[in-house]
Formats: C-alpha cells, sequence, structure tokens
C-alpha cells in the first residue's frame, strides 16, 4: 500500500512501515505516526524513528540492550573532548538539520574544522567518540546483514530487536578483538542493489506468513 | 533531599523575566531542602549525577533538549519535559490526530500531505473553512510557523515554505478572539490561569508589524486559578489527559461561549510579574513534583 493511501485510510491492523529513510516529519515518520494514533501495532515506532536518529540517545539504548558501544560525550566544547577522549576521534552531528553526516578528527585543526561544520558554526552540542578501530557501514534489513563478521551480525540483530528499524545503515568500528556500534544512518535509495531488494521482500513475506498484515 | 538540573540555554537568560522565574525555581528549590543547579549543554553528560531534570530551553525532538529528556528518562530520573510529551507537543499534527481520536473539543482542523497541493484540494479547503484559513507547521511555537492566508496564491506560498520542512500540515479554521486562554497544567491539575491578549489589529499572541523584523507581544493578564470557569479548566483538563502528566501549557479560544482547544505546548514560557502574579505558588509545585 502506498504511504498517501495509509495516511487517508483508517485501516485497524498491524503495520509494517517500510522505508529507506525515518525522517522526522518526513512521509516514513507520519505513517507510523498515524499507525499509532490508530492503535495499531507499527514497525517502527515514532519513540524509536527518533531515538535512533539521536545518536547519544541510541547509543544509550543499545548499550542497555548488550551491544558493544565506546563512552560518548555530547559537548559543543573542543577543550572537552581533546581533555576527555585525545585523538582520532570520531564526531555526529546533534542538530535539527544534518540527519546522515558523521566526520573523523585526527588532529585540533581538523577537530574545530569538524566542529564548526556538524555544530552549525557551534550553534548546537555534537557527539563525540574514541576512534579505535577501522570503521565500515554496514547495511542491515531486519537484522540481516552480508557481513561474515559474527560480531557485526549480533549488533545488528540486538538493535532490530531494540529499535526495529526495517532498513538501515549501521555505523560499526571494529578493533583487533571486538566491534562497537557508533551510530545508525538512513540508507538512500541508490544505495539498494537488486540483491538487497530481493532479501527486503523475501523478509517481508516471512513476517507476513507469520500473521502480520502490513502497510506501505 | 534531591539534587535537581535545570537544563537551560544561553537564551533563557537573555530576558530579565525568564531569568527571574529561574532565579524563583532556585530560590523555591532551596527553600525545600533540595538542590537547583542549571545545566548547560557542555555538561550534558553529568546527568547520571542528578535526581531529576528540568528543562527550560526550548524543546523539540530534533533539539539537544529531546536528547537530555530521553536521556534523563532511560537513566529513570524524574523529567519535566518527558521525552513522550515532547513527541506529541513537539509535532501538532500528532497532537490534533490525537485530539480527534479522543474527541477532544478543539479548532476544526484538516491535513494537508505535500502531493495534495493543488487547485481542487485548495478549494475544498476553502469551502469548507471559508476564507481565510490559518496554516500551521507542526513544529510552530511563540506564534511563528502559523500564518493565515485568504487566497490560492498566498496559501499556495506559505504551504510551499513549511512543506520544505515537513511532508504533513495542519490547517485551521481562522477564529479571530481578543485574547487566547492560557492554562498551565501539571500533573492533571491547572496551575495557573491567565489571558493572552492578542495585539490590536492582529490576530495571534506574537505577532510581527507590517514591514518590521521586531515582534509584538500581547499583554498578559492572569486570574486566580479558584475564579476561573470550570469549563475552561475541563476543556484544558481534558486536553492535556491525551497527551501525559507533565507539565503544560494549554491554549483555548472562547467561541461563542465555548472553550475550543487551540493547541498544548509543552516546556510551556514561565516570566516572573506574568504567569505567576496571581498563583504565586507555581514554582514550589513545580519543585515539589521534581521532588517527589
Amino acid at each position: 500500500m502506498k504511504p498517501a493511501t495509509f495516511l487517508d485510510s483508517s485501516i485497524k491492523e498491524a503495520t509494517l512501515n517500510i522505508n529507506n529513510e525515518y525522517r522526522y516529519l518526513k512521509t516514513g515518520y507520519y505513517v507510523s505516526m498515524h499507525a499509532e494514533v490508530l492503535g495499531n501495532r507499527v514497525i517502527p515506532s515514532c519513540e524509536n524513528i527518533i531515538d535512533s536518529s539521536r545518536t547519544p540517545i541510541f547509543l544509550l539504548r543499545a548499550a542497555k540492550a548488550g551491544v558493544p558501544t565506546l563512552p560518548v560525550l555530547v559537548t559543543d566544547s573542543v577543550k572537552k573532548i581533546m581533555n576527555e577522549l585525545g585523538f582520532p576521534v570520531l564526531l555526529f552531528a546533534v542538530n535539527p538539520f544534518i540527519y546522515d553526516g558523521y566526520k573523523v578528527a585526527c588532529n585540533k585543526s581538523a577537530l574545530y574544522r569538524a566542529m564548526k561544520s556538524l555544530g552549525m558554526n557551534y550553534k548546537f552540542a555534537i557527539c563525540a567518540q574514541p576512534l579505535k578501530g577501522e570503521l565500515s557501514a554496514v547495511k542491515t534489513y531486519f537484522g540481516k546483514t552480508f557481513s561474515q563478521d559474527s560480531s557485526t551480525q549480533e549488533i545488528a540483530e540486538k538493535v532490530f530487536k531494540t529499535f526495529r528499524i526495517p532498513l538501515c545503515k549501521l555505523c560499526i568500528q571494529k578493533t583487533v578483538d571486538k566491534a562497537y556500534l557508533c551510530g545508525l544512518q538512513p540508507v538512500s535509495k541508490e544505495e539498494l542493489s537488486e540483491q538487497d531488494l530481493q532479501i527486503i521482500s523475501k523478509e517481508i513475506l516471512l513476517i507476513s506468513e507469520q500473521g502480520e498484515a502490513f502497510g506501505v | 533531599m534531591s539534587k535537581i538540573a535545570c537544563f537551560v540555554e544561553k537564551y533563557n537568560f537573555a530576558d530579565p523575566r525568564e531569568e527571574g522565574a529561574l532565579q524563583k525555581f532556585k530560590l523555591a528549590a532551596e527553600k525545600q531542602g533540595s538542590e537547583f543547579h542549571f545545566l548547560f549543554r557542555e555538561d550534558i553528560s553529568e546527568i547520571p549525577k542528578y535526581d531529576a531534570v528540568f528543562i527550560r530551553a526550548t524543546t523539540d525532538p530534533l533539539n539537544t533538549a529531546y536528547v537530555v529528556s530521553k536521556t534523563a528518562w532511560e537513566l529513570g530520573l524524574k523529567v519535566i519535559d518527558d521525552p513522550e510529551s515532547i513527541t506529541i507537543c513537539g509535532n501538532k499534527i500528532h497532537q490534533y490526530a490525537l485530539f480527534g481520536k479522543y474527541n477532544v473539543p478543539s479548532i476544526p482542523t484538516m491535513f494537508l500531505k505535500k502531493d495534495e497541493l493543488h487547485h481542487k484540494k485548495i478549494s475544498d479547503v476553502f469551502e469548507a473553512f471559508g476564507k481565510p484559513v490559518v496554516i500551521k507547521a507542526p513544529y510552530t511555537s511563540f506564534s511563528r510557523y502559523v500564518e493565515k492566508a485568504a487566497c490560492e496564491t498566498s496559501f499556495r506560498n506559505v504551504a510551499k515554505r513549511f512543506f520544505r520542512k515537513s511532508d504533513v500540515l495542519a490547517i485551521q479554521k481562522f477564529t479571530p478572539t481578543a485574547f487566547d486562554w492560557r492554562v498551565g497544567v501539571l500533573n492533571n491539575d491547572v496551575l495557573y490561569v491567565c489571558k493572552y491578549m492578542i495585539p490590536k489589529g492582529k490576530w495571534k499572541p506574537g505577532a510581527k508589524l507590517r514591514g518590521k523584523p521586531t515582534v509584538v507581544w500581547g499583554r498578559t493578564v492572569s486570574f486566580r486559578r479558584r475564579e476561573m470557569p470550570a469549563r475552561l479548566s475541563e476543556a484544558a483538563l481534558k486536553a492535556c489527559s491525551v497527551i501525559g502528566k507533565g507539565l503544560y501549557g494549554v491554549d483555548i479560544k472562547e467561541v461563542n461561549g465555548d472553550f475550543v482547544v487551540v493547541e498544548v505546548n509543552d516546556n510551556p514560557s514561565i516570566y516572573a510579574g506574568y504567569e505567576d502574579s496571581s498563583d504565586h505558588d507555581i514554582y514550589r509545585r513545580i519543585i515539589a513534583y521534581l521532588s517527589e
């Protein structure tokens, strides 16, 4: 079912909302909101949509669910980051305008530049965490990934269990012996290959066979 | 004895009336034997040290204030405004959908989706509500992002501007009144009542002068809680009950003797000598709720 048709309807059934991005105030968000107001069971919920796009909350809740994460710092002070985290450091934006950007800073001047752009000229706070290993973005569909790495797969499953975001990209950093979750980002339509779409439709079929009706 | 953190941003201290109110909160807390500290953006990692968080910085699901609220909530602290209230009050579409579901007496409202901005729909809107209509973006606060439109051209202009950020907008019937009632509600109980007068010749409490960037605000006239009309408190409490148990400011219009809800705001502004001038205990009651 198309999002627009669903928003006009008052279908009272469990709803599965599949979209490449669930940005707040965009159609993907309103579909979940509409389903919630109707009292439907919905994947993902509004709460999870908002929380998964706010990196500090996302990591806090993921850590509560047993996902390995690194300590984060939410601040707008460069000094604090240098004193408490050192370099290199991974920075995520926490503001109303940037929704998919992150930057890595290896030295003081790069940190200042990153803070300036992600903090919209120091107007907003940013979320910083130490960068210890190799950074990678992993596409996941219903908690499944193409990754051969078992720790990455485990992270993806736990994140899906907690946040129920059907499609997303997970930002994960791997050290020699461990993988840490760093953030979540939307998948753009161009990034979805034929193979990806096949897996997605297979998963949807599986879920609907388990007796859940859905929209979109 | 509890430790309360008050999350503020620099602009909360820009207005002496608001700063006065913040100092009164601090005083009230210290009188009750609680600690009251201002928490700024760079100290967000210190939230676990506190027992309760009181947010005074502007809230929106996309603001730092939401991060503070949700972090405190996840850690099991007492929070005003709690994350759910921010989500519902920060998005007026969500709020009106809930009002519709629970039959809260509110201003006639329609939703407009991004792909519906065409001649047919616009004439339907004008036919249903007459001219002009009020167009509201979901993230409105302080009378901003609320505009009226009397013809199709201006309707399209305003809607296009608001659609840049949100895929759905609210369209409301234009209901001019001389003032809006503002009812402060805490934990399903009326906290304060006042009238926000609308500046002469304008239609919303904070209106721009033609061609000038400054905003003129109407006067605030406060009343005692026990003198308020019973039906007014009924309408306010009913509207808040569908949202939650936090601190809200309900805007209500009196139309032909009926009380209709305009909107419920979380994080209502409290200025020293304005909202608090009839019922002086509002600071004490909010602090008592936080340190419970």
